[in-house]
């Protein structure tokens, strides 16, 4: 084990780099100096399709849309850059053949309620998943196939969504597309509001709005499937603004968070030993791996578990609470564990796996608190009973972030007394 | 001269009102002359589209009722082996020599729905081991007789370290073993090819379409004696049939079949048997394995196709026919019983279960797994409705022998019809020849693995596939990129096999059924269906959605810690996307 050298403890580790890892560390930064990142991949942030809500979209009250955003969590959005949340929400049209309300998207989306004309332009494009005339009709009254050739070369038919719009972030290319748009459009009567086109408009950053602008109309994608460039266009957003944020991003899976005298020690798979004086959790929740299905029968060949254990458990060793509806998770009374009817979807509505996180002992602020020494914070899909969405996770993020930093400032001013500050985060 | 089982004709005691099916169908208009048929069958699954094809090869008209989908119950549920039924050596010899038969004649009218799946059954070590051995190896002798019916090879007797070496994640402290042969079919495929040759042959199938009614025709000299009465159960309207014979092939469903022509139950009735699959997302051993559950059953898993497959259970089942579902349960019952000789089975990642109810001979008192797999044919004409047969029992091995039990018996005396069985000699559609699928990938400019699962499913039909995509360029399109299924394939499953439901694609194509849970395809697959059969927008997601829900269920009493993480993100996406009903 590396031990860090004396007097390298940080204010602020955040254990994650998803979109409530990345908002903790942005938010964090800008109240203490030295702010680590300790990134082992990025789970279900990667995954996201690019349509941002804070609760899950269809239990909306409509006059919920926009405004929910803290300030600090705006702050974050804006470092991040490429992202919109009106106030008044915005609507996107989905590969699913849905025309549905988001609170934000990433600003390569096409916004379908701010377009004005007759109708909206829905191009068509040989690709897997994308038939242009079907999608029109199913997105309803309004939507009309406009035939253009967006694809130059013969591979481009079958490469995947994320490498079709890697090649858009050539500024030559895009002006090509341009030009195939401009002479679809002129070759129509229609007075169109706006073009969808599928999920290929820029991988480095969205370049949605660069297009618009070369074609005289407003452009973007439908929302595709996870695993599409929406989710690799946050990974460069974040990386972006963790660097002008001052973050130090580290590589490593962390394995132990616990108290070490009056600070926190991070512990990861690697050896790397990390000292701070708050720690943010945000390794996410079952897709990204925060959290895993556990049952006792997995390791049942031939003989009986040797204890029942909960179902449900952290991938990191941490102080932190499992729990669910504001109860902790319990053991069940079967050394095979529950029933996966009782944990999962559909057969119940709030099932298990979709609630259970990290209790938060300060129920109102949203971000569960570790017990002692403190400064142990969690946020993102890590968290009890708040629905995994991408600006939830964001505020949680925000906050959780501007909260340890308040207390990692505090707690080091009393631990050096006179000694000096903490040194500037410093690659490991 | 075959062996026909026809139960003799002695008149049911039965204090119930006198059967419906006697009753005069009053009011009924006179139909035109497209509604009146030789033989109205229902029932849509191996036996019902074995029977349908059998009386259409024979000249005959004929109309097919199926109140869900062809092949919806145990036919399409089934572990797919269409073995040589070794388990019922002892018991009923007569069970293993014509299950071998008909395997071999299965094997001969559709070369491209086979599979080899050659077993491993091992014995472990311990007290008289080795005579358990010397009797495995003995009665495996026995069953080498029948190999030669359906082009199998003769057992093998192997050591512990001949096993060690075939399949090294066998657990230790086994004494030897033996191998034995069988063959898988897809029996989806099979009900459907069935059907498909039924309709070339004159006749007509109606899937989603329940019987309502079976009852005489207005005139008692009226040859057409029964109007079969029935309604589309997705879109409402009603369909009728006046025919001389009805042939209830309902499987498990047969005794609700039989109170519709107001018919004593007890002639017809079955223990329903219900058995579950495990199926894992890849294929994880080259052999089958047997072994044995904590109650001593017998216990496999088999690859099957590109998966593996757990199976199965035998349990008494008192649910709801159009919803079988399996279990957690019997579930951890199979993997229990696999892993006792296959440990890394519960390493392996569950996608999913299927299950299914046999319809097995009706027998009280005795334990489900002795109860036999014969079948029977049960002439109603002993209850007052002549013209009127059950068929009760059987195996997806031998569908086609008791089909031909059944016509050959039915044709001459109801129909006058004398003509020789051909179901046996006659390939079944797309059987007649195997193309190339390297050939076809090449010259169509699809994946070769695409191809060749396209070709197992449709044999020669893959041109006819395929040659949509010529038309249409965009057909090619993967649809559903687990499998793969292309976008021509959905579209001619929907035109020409039947299909009306993202469901009963699924169940044609293997679309969904794949390591992402249709997370990637049952939207589309929901469009094609709407435009193809003029559905509105919101009808292609409430069926994606559909689907999507009842996969599922099926798959979250199997869930283990990687599809757990599988199924948050397919939550994820379908939020995201399709919108979320439930």
């Amino acid at each position: 084990m590396k031990e860090s050298p004396a007097g390298a403890t940080r204010h602020v580790i955040v254990i994650g780099s998803g979109v409530a890892g990345t908002a903790a560390g942005v938010a964090a930064a800008t109240i203490a100096p030295s702010v680590i990142v300790l990134a082992g991949g990025t789970g279900a942030s990667s995954l996201a399709t690019g349509a941002i809500d804070h609760a899950f979209w269809q239990d909306h009250h409509p006059a919920a849309h926009g405004n929910a955003l803290s300030e600090r969590a705006k702050a974050v959005l804006n470092a991040l850059g490429g992202y919109a949340v009106p106030a008044t929400g915005c609507t996107v049209v989905t590969l699913g053949g849905l025309v549905r309300r988001a609170d934000g998207r990433d600003a390569s989306l096409l916004d379908v309620a701010r377009l004005n004309g007759d109708g909206v332009a829905v191009v068509e494009c040989n690709r897997p998943g994308w038939n242009a005339s079907e999608l029109a009709f199913s997105w309803g009254k309004g939507y009309r196939a406009l035939e253009a050739g967006l694809l130059r070369h013969t591979d481009e038919s079958l490469l995947p969504d994320v490498d079709l719009a890697a090649r858009h972030d050539d500024a030559s290319r895009l002006g090509w597309l341009a030009e195939r748009l401009r002479e679809a459009l002129a070759r129509t009567e229609a007075r169109w509001g706006g073009i969808v086109l599928p999920p290929i408009l820029g991988l480095e950053r969205a370049c949605a709005d660069a297009l618009s602008e070369r074609v005289g109309l407003p452009c973007g994608e439908a929302v595709g499937s996870p695993g599409g460039p929406a989710g690799l266009r946050f990974e460069r957003a974040r990386d972006r603004a963790l660097s002008s944020a001052g973050v130090v991003k580290v590589a490593g899976r962390a394995s132990t968070v616990e108290a070490h005298g009056e600070t926190w020690r991070v512990i990861a798979e690697d050896g790397q030993v990390l000292d701070a004086y708050a720690v943010v959790v945000a390794t996410g929740g079952l897709i990204g791996g925060g959290m895993e299905y556990a049952p006792s029968e997995a390791i049942l060949a031939t003989a009986l578990p040797s204890h029942v254990s909960p179902p449900i458990r952290l991938t990191l060793k941490a102080p932190l609470m499992l729990g669910a509806r504001g109860r902790p998770l319990d053991t069940p009374g079967s050394l095979f564990g529950f029933a996966p009817e009782s944990l999962a979807r559909p057969f119940s509505r709030d099932a298990l796996v979709e609630t259970v996180g990290a209790l938060a002992q300060t129920p109102d602020a949203g971000v569960p608190v570790g017990g002692s020494p403190p400064g142990l914070f969690a946020a993102g899909d890590i968290v009890a009973d708040t629905p995994r969405t991408w600006l939830g996770a964001l505020a949680q993020g925000a906050q959780a972030g501007t909260s340890a930093a308040h207390v990692a400032l505090s707690r080091a001013e009393t631990a050096s007394g006179a000694k000096a500050a903490p040194v500037s985060a410093i690659p490991l | 001269m075959l062996n026909t089982p026809v139960v003799p004709t002695e008149p049911a005691v039965s204090l119930a009102p006198p059967p419906v099916a006697m009753r005069r169908a009053e009011g009924a208009k006179e139909g035109n002359p497209e509604d009146r048929v030789d033989v109205a069958i229902l029932g849509g699954g191996i036996n019902g589209t074995g029977v349908a094809r059998d009386f259409a090869l024979r000249g005959l008209k004929v109309a097919l009722f199926e109140r869900n989908d062809l092949a919806f119950g145990a036919s399409g549920n089934s572990s797919g082996m269409i073995h040589g039924g070794v388990r019922y050596l002892s018991q009923s010899p007569r069970v293993t020599e014509t299950s071998c038969r008909d395997s071999g004649y299965i094997q001969h009218i559709a070369p491209h729905l086979l599979f080899r799946i050659p077993f491993l059954m091992p014995l472990r070590d311990g007290a008289k081991a080795r005579i358990a051995l010397e009797l495995v190896d003995a009665y495996f002798r026995a069953y080498d007789d029948y190999q030669p019916l359906k082009r199998g090879e003769p057992h093998c007797r192997l050591d512990a370290s001949d096993l060690a070496q075939l399949e090294p994640g066998l657990v230790g402290g086994l004494v030897g073993g033996v191998t034995f042969d069988e063959w898988g079919v897809d029996g989806v495929r099979l009900c459907v090819h069935n059907a498909v040759d039924a309709i070339e042959h004159g006749s007509r199938v109606f899937v989603h379409t329940t019987v309502e009614a079976i009852a005489r025709a207005p005139s008692p000299d009226d040859p057409y004696r029964y109007v079969v009465s029935g309604r589309d159960r997705l879109r409402g309207h009603a369909e009728e049939v006046r025919a001389r014979v009805v042939v209830n092939a309902t499987g498990a469903w047969s005794p609700i079949t039989a109170a519709l022509g107001g018919l004593p139950q007890a002639r017809v009735r079955v223990r329903p048997g219900k058995g579950i699959h495990v199926v894992l997302d890849r294929r994880i051993t080259n052999y089958g394995i047997l072994s044995e559950a904590i109650d001593g059953r017998q216990v496999f898993l088999e690859p099957w196709q590109n998966v593996s497959v757990l199976g199965t259970t035998d349990d008494d089942y008192y649910g709801d026919l159009d919803d079988v579902r399996a279990t957690s349960e019997e579930v951890r019952y199979l993997v229990q019983g696999v892993a006792r000789t296959l440990p890394g089975v519960r390493l392996a990642r569950a996608i999913g279960t299927y299950a299914g109810v046999r319809p097995t001979l009706y027998e009280y008192g005795r334990n489900e797994d002795a109860l036999s797999r014969d079948h029977r044919v049960v002439d109603h004409g002993a209850d007052g409705a002549p013209g009127l047969y059950s068929m009760i029992g059987g195996k997806l091995a031998s569908y086609r022998l008791f089909a031909q039990e059944l016509c050959d018996h039915v044709a001459p005396s109801d129909l006058g019809n004398n003509v020789a069985c051909s179901t046996h000699t006659r390939a079944l559609p797309g059987g007649e020849r195997m193309p190339d699928a390297g050939e076809l990938g090449s010259r169509f400019a699809i994946t070769p693995v695409a191809a060749r699962r396209l070709v197992y499913r449709h044999g020669e039909r893959a041109l006819r596939v395929l040659e949509r995509t010529a038309r249409c360029a965009n057909e090619r399109d993967t649809v559903c990129p687990c499998e793969p299924v292309l976008e021509a394939e959905v579209r001619y499953v929907l035109r020409e096999e039947l299909a009306r439901t993202v469901a009963d694609v699924a169940r044609r194509t293997r679309l969904g059924l794949g390591a992402c849970g249709g997370m990637r395809c049952a939207a589309r697959c929901g469009q094609i269906v709407a435009a193809e059969l003029d559905l509105a927008p919101s009808a292609a997601r409430a069926m994606a959605l559909e689907f999507l829900d009842q996969q599922a269920r099926s798959r979250v009493v199997a869930l283990g810690p990687e599809q757990a993480r599988q199924e948050a993100l397919l939550a994820a996406h379908v939020r995201s996307s399709l919108g979320d009903a439930s």
